[in-house]
């Protein structure tokens, strides 16, 4: 394909270039940040969305699969928070990509990200990751909101943070820079949930720093509708001897391309990623984690488990890169599909790129149904085949969750699995 | 080379026209002129006394090569090839087709004694018994003698150079080629459709365990000629053969593009085993010069139960681009894959395979073994793909990778795609490094750093030694400790 040829816009591409023509007078920011959003809506104007052919999308041709780009509401529905999912969590609720920006919690810093868009600082981060960051592209020209956050520097935030991002049919643009300051803690939950299950367009960036020492703990639950599209990703960053256990969860939406862009920059820094993909329906789900460990003596363990029921399409890429002198890294990764049915598919990709010796790096991936033997141990008990089954698929996500340690944390999100497989089984 | 610099002025001198008429000379090597075109095609084919439909396959495979461009999606790197500065045919003098060892020219034997090509002729007539290898040694790219010839005859297997196959037995020619590899493969392979010219030929008849192990020795001479080789392997219902294919290439300055295709075919119940050994000239110290080897190298598993396994050891060549594939078609039917691909200095290689699963029950087994040393680049490309009808598919991968030094990289990037809840596909991964525990213990027992880490090494790689014919199993090993020198320290 030439480059020069001007490609012809899809409806999709042309539908998110009229959003954001319809849209530019009003999106918050002028300046540095328009210059930004313009650029960024001129790369899509211009190259188009990915194809297969840009090797980082080759299983989710975002051009051909982004077909519907609602047009964004004229008025925001009225939606109301629910209950968070763990009780006792302090609930920042973005209802329809509206912040509420009285909402405060004690000891944390909390602003509304148009502010940042207003005054200039968020230009610089607005930026895409790289030329095929299409994510980046979609939500730094669309962005119209969401919450800045700060913990403090030394402080522990005992509840959880639950970002209640629920939307209705239309378009929702949002993105949360979270930096934890040298030695706090803090857990966050960030969810996304369809209110009205009408089709929607979701894009969100979540900017994770983490300073010396600091520890944290970052939930992802997706539970988007049927008929929606969501575009999540997480960039992160590591300071020295910092810590983060990331739980991804997809168990909703039509299209769903979930990236993780990990950087790991400072020594003694860890990581631990645990994902858990439940796919039914007509579901295109694409979980792609870039994992660079950049540094020496860095740890990471990713563990992903997937499901596939009915129609899904699942797929899975990961890779991890070890830059030249990042040396005594230990990076291991595993991919485990239970695939139920013949309708279905899933596609792995795990990567490693390796530039320096002295590393300890591995993945294993695994697609298959339910072990017969597993199946056959439970039948002898007396338990019907339904139920086993049941148990066994259960039994597969729920062990990375565990690993989640908070008890509460665990219940709750086993009781979001249980009650998706349900569903679906 | 005085005489070669004289024909390349010749030739330079004449239009290029009159090479469909006939091009005659009696300097010692026949070469047609730099540049690819029609004419170029049309010369390749008057050489071989092609029939007109073999020259009409060639010119359309070129009219396509035309119109497609060079793949960059591999993780190599190279100066853009100019596919005009090549040389496309060379043919050594002696054509004549010599009946015995004594009436080749000295000067090829004299070549193959350096490389060590066992034609093991001279022992069958001293009455040596072996096991015995027959062998179609290929000398930039016209196959010179071949031994053993009469002993397969009797077998019913035939075994000769493709050139000789288009003339001779055309409707197996017209049925399988192509037919695995199809001329709009891939870049190279479409360009290889239209000028190979020379490789082997083997048909093994229904039912027939091919008595020997049938070997070719390629071997790139020429300065700039790029060597375009075809093999086509059929096994009929129920065949067996097992095919070594070894490589050597001496000292040159300039990179030389070999770009070769391979198609096996596999009826019901028969088996193919390839082998490569492939050690050609990787490049100078600094990385200067050395082969590209872009190849193209696929089995079809066509009937029921049958089978094909891939052997490689990859220790030279500058870059290194090759994929050997199973298209796992029939049902029950297998397909394998062992490799190992050392890299040193500054080469790249970017080698791996596809198993792509068709038919039900089908399985595969892909075991890789790379090792990066001194400024080297290895990156193994793997997909496993299961088909939505191949019920009770089954893939095991395995592809380690050992690191030795600190400036090479090694890389892993399988695609593994299923569509068919039966399947179970596993797939495992590790890099590391030599550990130092492993290390200190062979050095303790007197045992120096570089012999140590051969050994530590061979162990490493002992998976897929074991699966070659013992012939190549002991060169295999000596060439890793080989590719390896002055990597410690």
């Amino acid at each position: 394909m030439n480059i020069h040829t001007p490609i012809r816009l899809t409806p999709a591409e042309t539908a998110l270039v009229e959003t954001y023509t319809a849209q530019v007078g009003d999106l918050p920011g002028d300046g540095a940040v328009t210059v930004t959003r313009d650029r960024l809506l001129n790369d899509i104007k211009t190259s188009g969305l990915p194809t297969r052919r840009v090797e980082a999308w080759h299983y989710t041709d975002l051009r051909t699969l982004l077909r519907n780009v609602p047009a964004p509401l004229a008025a925001a529905p009225s939606l109301a928070t629910i209950a968070p999912l763990v009780e006792g969590a302090q609930v920042l609720p973005v209802l329809h990509g509206a912040v509420d920006a009285a909402t405060s919690i004690d000891g944390v810093e909390v602003a509304s990200f148009a502010d940042s868009l207003v005054n200039g600082t968020a230009a610089a981060g607005l930026a895409a990751l790289d030329k095929d960051d299409a994510i980046g592209k979609i939500n730094g020209s669309l962005v119209r909101d969401g919450y800045s956050i700060a913990i403090p520097a030394g402080s522990t935030v005992e509840a959880p943070i639950e970002l209640q991002a629920l939307h209705g049919a239309g378009q929702v643009h949002t993105r949360f820079p979270v930096t934890f300051g040298a030695g706090s803690r803090a857990t966050f939950i960030e969810r996304h949930r369809s209110a009205t299950g009408e089709a929607a367009l979701v894009s969100s960036i979540s900017d994770i720093m983490l300073e010396e020492g600091a520890e944290a703990v970052w939930i992802i639950l997706q539970e988007q509708g049927a008929e929606d599209t969501h575009l999540g990703q997480v960039r992160v960053k590591f300071g020295t001897d910092s810590k983060l256990r990331l739980f991804v969860i997809n168990a909703g939406g039509k299209l769903v391309r979930q990236e993780l862009r990990i950087d790991v920059d400072g020594e003694g820094s860890e990581l631990t990623l645990r994902g858990v993909n439940l796919l039914g329906g007509e579901t295109h789900t694409d979980v792609t984690l870039v994992l660079g460990h950049n540094v020496p003596n860095t740890n990471s363990t990713e563990i992903f488990r997937n499901v596939v029921f009915d129609r899904a399409r699942g797929v899975f890429q990961g890779m991890i890169r070890v830059a030249p002198d990042a040396q005594k890294t230990d990076a291991k990764m595993a991919c485990n599909t239970l695939l139920l049915t013949d309708d279905g598919e899933f596609s792995v990709k795990p990567e490693l790129e390796i530039f320096a010796d002295d590393v300890i790096c591995g993945h294993g991936a695994t697609v298959s149904d339910i072990d017969n033997n597993h199946l056959y141990y439970l039948q002898s008990r007396g338990i019907p085949e339904n139920k086993a089954r049941a148990m066994l698929v259960n039994a597969f996500v729920a062990e990375v969750v565990e690993e989640l340690e908070d008890e509460k944390l665990v219940e709750a999100l086993e009781g979001v699995i249980s009650a998706w497989l349900e569903k679906h089984a | 080379m005085a005489a070669v610099q004289e024909t390349i002025d010749q030739v330079r001198q004449i239009d290029v026209d009159q090479y469909k008429y006939g091009f005659e000379t009696i300097i010692e090597v026949d070469k047609a002129p730099k540049g690819l075109s029609e004419d170029i095609i049309r010369f390749i084919s008057a050489k071989k006394q092609e029939p007109e439909w073999m020259l009409e396959w060639r010119l359309d495979a070129y009219q396509r090569w035309l119109t497609m461009e060079e793949p960059t999606w591999a993780r190599v790197d190279y100066p853009k090839i100019d596919f005009n500065e090549l040389y496309y045919y060379a043919a050594p003098k002696n054509m004549t087709g010599p009946s015995s060892l004594e009436e080749v020219d000295p000067e090829l034997l004299r070549v193959y004694e350096k490389l060590g090509i066992p034609l093991q002729e001279q022992e069958m007539l001293a009455g040596v018994q072996k096991p015995r290898v027959a062998v179609d040694a290929v000398f930039d790219s016209v196959s010179v003698v071949t031994t053993f010839k009469k002993e397969l005859q009797k077998a019913g297997v035939i075994f000769m150079s493709i050139s000789e196959a288009i003339r001779e037995h055309p409707e197996l020619i017209k049925q399988y080629l192509g037919s695995v590899v199809p001329t709009t493969d891939n870049y190279y392979a479409t360009l290889n459709a239209a000028v190979f010219t020379d490789g082997s030929f083997v048909f093994v008849p229904k039912g027939v365990r091919c008595p020997m192990e049938l070997s070719t020795y390629f071997r790139i001479n020429e300065k700039n000629t790029g060597q375009f080789e075809r093999t086509l392997i059929i096994a009929e219902e129920g065949a067996y053969v097992s095919y070594l294919e070894g490589c050597t290439a001496p000292q040159r300055d300039e990179n030389q593009l070999h770009a070769a295709v391979v198609e096996l075919v596999a009826l019901d119940d028969a088996e193919i085993k390839y082998s490569t050994v492939q050690n050609w000239y990787p490049g100078d110290a600094q990385g200067k010069g050395g082969i590209y080897n872009f190849v193209t190298k696929r089995g079809d598993c066509r009937g029921h139960r049958s089978k094909i396994s891939w052997t490689q050891v990859e220790t030279g060549s500058a870059i290194t681009w090759k994929y050997p594939s199973c298209i796992l078609r029939g049902d029950d039917s297998r397909g394998e894959f062992y490799s190992i691909a050392v890299s040193n200095g500054y080469q790249q290689i970017d080698s791996g395979t596809k198993m792509i699963h068709l038919g039900k029950n089908t399985s595969s087994r892909i075991i890789s073994k790379g090792i990066s040393a001194g400024r080297s680049n290895n990156t193994y490309r793997g997909q496993v793909s299961i088909h939505r009808r191949a019920e009770n598919a089954r893939n095991f991968t395995n592809c380690d990778s050992l690191l030795i030094g600190d400036k090479c990289g090694a890389h892993t990037v399988p695609y593994i795609e299923v569509k068919n809840a039966s399947a179970q596909v596993e797939h495992e991964a590790t890099t590391s490094k030599i550990s130092d525990d492993q290390k200190f213990y062979v050095m303790q027992r007197g045992i120096p750093e570089e012999e140590a880490i051969a050994l530590i090494v061979n162990g490493f790689v002992k998976d897929v030694i074991q699966e070659l014919p013992m012939e190549f199993a002991v060169e295999a090993q000596k060439l890793i400790g080989i590719s390896l020198e002055g990597s410690v320290g």
